[in-house]
């Protein structure tokens, strides 16, 4: 004990009071920190704050106005996305561990640190009433500091005791990370706080002090972490195994536009038109695509190759313009599209095997993606979009970020093409994306776009608008991306050629991964921007989390009166804004020291 | 039988002229040693071998294809000739394995398992064969320019050009890149070799050229070149060097 202590004065003597200006500057730092928190605890603790206004909030915050016998819609996307997540927690398995004493102590410091703040919390607070005028008033009354300190105290002690038993036992890191994650639901549970509701006459107000808080989502969020812990298990049994993972990694990528579809829309299904036009389409399609893999490397083949793709090519080009099943348009597309690649990438019977596989999941996703979206939809909302709250930023974000990356890419390696024209038509779109701001863009989005579309084609706003922020984040994607590109250096391109690879390969090869990988940082930056930005659409009527909490509770007076409480929501929705982007920034620090142990 | 053959090149880096008209034959199976002061286009002569660089004037013929702008004719002509670095070039983001297989893999369209045992058997031969799952930063650079001379080797070349391989190495490691040159020309490859180490020219060249100014000032055999030149030019040369 007493060696730990001299180890901590010499650490502390070294780090922060090493010369006069670091003491300094250690002093005033603690002072400004210590300072910030202490009002922030003592916001949040006031006794005129009323945290109901955002906990029974919750599903507006989230979904809005979701019809909600539709709700399963989004409990089983928020369901596929944990399951996603488990599996991906047990594939990556941490092999790092920690042991029982350590946790303790993380407990110990999470308690001490609310003990001190409970103690040293303001008392009294400055309030600016109607009239601007600013006065105090006790807001920490004794008696509520003395009901948060006992139990704090009590906690502190208890976890200090637990962490000095020096209890040995080795948990596994994602173990401890899943049974963090319980704890939540557990208090899901436990917790009870009055909820108010509505009696028959949809007038008074009953609070119910014994109704557990989230009393509607608390079932659907057990099973969901049900089966996150199963699939956690399961994926923790195939961590060896590299075919998952690769499996994995392509399922996140396809999990948002799965997501985004299911959520969007509830199509109304023409079994007759299925059966009779939609598979014939996809089969028929598929079996021309799959013969060509097949019989690419047989001479004959090989010599009519490129006969073969101008024909397929020509009756694409025909099928746009006549009037057949926008499917089978799509599908011949997509047939061409990979008819063109074929050459470049099967030659052995396992590759031809795989490609096989991925055209036809590719085709299959197209299929389902065409028919669900030329359908009608059943879920009707009274408002300019389905999504709202949390789901809109969410969807803005990830959703744009996905479709504006890869953008990114293909831009970036346009405007460093040697074909002028190419150039000089990325060149243009990249700087007049980003010589517009981001607002003026969506109000384009809102008021002008349809101007510009053709006659007949009409989107929802939300689209749209999504359209419009692929390309203007996909401009800065694009940009970012070409810093990275001009980080190789020349002789890295040369030892390609010298190779004899082809420009494709040189660019996806070699190039384009070690561009990416030196601009983690900055992507990931990108991708946060992209995150917040997304807040901005509530100036064309969109309704985002932000303006849920600062506008719409903020003057909620049914069914209780919440109006003036937008501050409390203003801060929870920071903290939500945080941990999104908190959880971001450290995944991808973990990322980037995984790629770049070999560079070091 | 002559596999490389240039006739009269020329070339020009905006008002400067690298090269003033470069006219040689190399032979199949023959180790030709470039010397020269820096600046004298050594390097620019052997880069336009395999179109790194562009030559203006003048024809530059490899095993019986020249090289003119046709793209199909360059992949085929640098997938013939394997080519060493002054700085190494290793693909960072990739193993020593993953760098040497990634040619075989992806232009010459042979399996995995097919060409990992050829990248063994080609880093057995440089010596590093307990490096295969190393990344290149966490090599050496004698070690770093033997993994780039596997990964040359293993599109199993015709002809194999050397630029300065050992100006980047520090003295210690030079010996051990030397062997595996040497260990290379001894199994009959044809080599052009740009280089400042008079000790291999003497022991391993067929011929030794002396390149000043964009021009060819010397031609001869080794032993000549040392202890009979013929030009004042080299004679020069030689007593900076030696």
């Amino acid at each position: 004990m007493n060696l730990e202590y001299k180890k901590s004065i010499a650490w502390m003597r070294e780090n922060l009071f090493s010369s006069i200006p670091s003491s300094i500057l250690t002093v005033a730092t603690s002072f400004f920190v210590l300072g910030f928190f202490r009002g922030l605890f003592g916001f949040a603790m006031a006794s005129d704050k009323d945290w109901l206004s955002v906990l029974n909030n919750m599903q507006l915050y989230m979904v809005q106005a979701y019809p909600e016998e539709d709700f399963i819609r989004v409990w089983i996307s928020v369901g596929l996305a944990l399951v996603f997540a488990g599996t991906s927690i047990g594939l990556w398995k941490s092999t790092e561990e920690s042991s029982l004493s350590d946790v303790f102590s993380k407990f110990m410091k999470v308690s001490l640190a609310f003990l001190f703040f409970t103690v040293v919390a303001p008392t009294f607070s400055s309030v600016t009433d109607n009239d601007g005028i600013i006065q105090t008033e006790e807001s920490f009354p004794m008696e509520t500091r003395l009901q948060l300190l006992i139990p704090s105290a009590i906690l502190v002690v208890v976890f200090f005791v637990l962490k000095n038993l020096k209890l040995n036992y080795k948990f596994n890191k994602s173990d401890l990370l899943c049974f963090y994650l319980a704890i939540p639901i557990v208090l899901l549970w436990i917790i009870k706080l009055p909820t108010i509701q509505l009696d028959s006459s949809n007038q008074r107000i009953i609070p119910d002090p014994l109704m557990p808080i989230a009393d509607t989502t608390k079932i659907p969020w057990t099973i969901i972490f049900g089966l996150f812990l199963a699939f956690y298990f399961i994926g923790s049994r195939f961590k060896d195994s590299k075919n998952m993972k690769r499996t994995m990694s392509i399922s996140w990528v396809l999990l948002p536009l799965f997501i985004f579809s299911w959520i969007f829309k509830k199509p109304e299904i023409d079994l007759p038109t299925i059966l009779g036009q939609d598979i014939p389409i996809f089969i028929g399609i598929f079996l021309v695509g799959a013969l060509t893999i097949t019989f690419i490397n047989n001479p004959i083949v090989e010599k009519y190759f490129s006969i073969y793709l101008g024909v397929l090519i020509a009756i694409t080009g025909i099928a746009l313009f006549i009037s057949i099943p926008i499917l089978l348009k799509s599908a011949l597309l997509l047939l061409v599209l990979f008819t063109i690649v074929i050459p470049a990438v099967s030659s052995s019977a396992k590759g031809k095997r795989n490609l096989i596989i991925v055209w036809g999941v590719s085709l299959f996703t197209l299929s389902v993606l065409i028919r669900g979206g030329s359908s009608d939809t059943q879920i009707i909302v009274q408002q300019q979009s389905i999504f709202g709250g949390f789901s809109l930023t969410w969807l803005l974000a990830i959703f744009g970020t996905y479709v504006s990356f890869p953008l990114g890419v293909l831009l970036a390696l346009g405007r460093n093409s040697k074909l002028p024209i190419v150039r000089l038509v990325c060149t243009g779109i990249i700087e007049l994306t980003r010589s517009v701001p981001y607002i003026t863009w969506l109000f384009f989005a809102s008021v002008t776009m349809a101007v510009f579309l053709p006659e007949g084609v009409n989107f929802e706003l939300v689209v749209r608008v999504l359209m419009v922020t692929a390309f203007f984040s996909g401009a800065y994607f694009a940009e970012n991306i070409r810093g990275g590109l001009q980080s190789i250096p020349k002789g890295q391109y040369e030892a390609a050629d010298a190779i004899g690879m082809s420009p494709f390969q040189k660019t996806s090869l070699i190039v384009m991964p070690q561009a990416l990988r030196a601009i983690i940082p900055t992507l990931v930056s990108s991708a946060i921007t992209a995150f917040k930005d997304s807040s901005l659409v509530t100036i064309i009527g969109l309704i985002d989390f932000l303006t849920i909490g600062k506008v719409i509770i903020g003057t909620q007076s049914i069914p209780v009166n919440f109006v003036g409480h937008d501050r409390e929501n203003l801060l929870f929705i920071a903290f939500f804004y945080w941990i999104f982007t908190f959880t971001l920034s450290r995944r991808s620090m973990k990322v980037e020291k995984r790629l770049g142990l070999g560079e070091r | 039988m002559s596999i490389i053959k240039t006739n009269d090149v020329k070339k020009w880096f905006g008002d400067f002229q690298a090269l003033k008209g470069i006219s040689m034959e190399v032979q199949e199976g023959e180790v030709l040693v470039i010397c020269g002061p820096s600046g004298s286009g050594k390097s620019t002569f052997i880069r336009c071998i395999n179109r790194l660089e562009q030559h203006q004037e003048g024809e530059i013929i490899v095993d019986g294809i020249e090289l003119t702008n046709d793209l199909k004719n360059i992949e085929a002509i640098r997938s013939e000739v394997g080519m060493v670095f002054q700085s190494f070039n290793l693909f960072p983001h990739l193993t020593v394995m993953q760098n040497i297989t990634l040619a075989p893999i992806w232009v010459r369209k042979k399996s995995r398992s097919e060409s990992e045992e050829k990248a063994m058997e080609l880093l057995t031969r440089v010596g590093i064969p307990e490096q295969a799952s190393k990344f290149p930063g966490q090599l050496s650079g004698g070690q770093q320019q033997r993994v780039a001379i596997a990964r040359a080797l293993a599109m199993e070349p015709k002809i194999m050009l050397f630029d300065e391989p050992t100006s980047a190495l520090d003295p210690e490691m030079i010996k051990e890149v030397l062997d595996a040159m040497k260990e290379l020309a001894l199994s009959g490859m044809t080599m052009i070799v740009v280089t400042h180490e008079m000790g291999f020219a003497k022991e391993v060249a067929d011929r030794v050229m002396l390149f000043d100014e964009g021009l060819m000032v010397e031609e001869n055999t080794p032993t000549e070149f040392f202890d009979n030149p013929q030009n004042d030019r080299t004679k020069l040369f030689l007593s900076q060097i030696l």
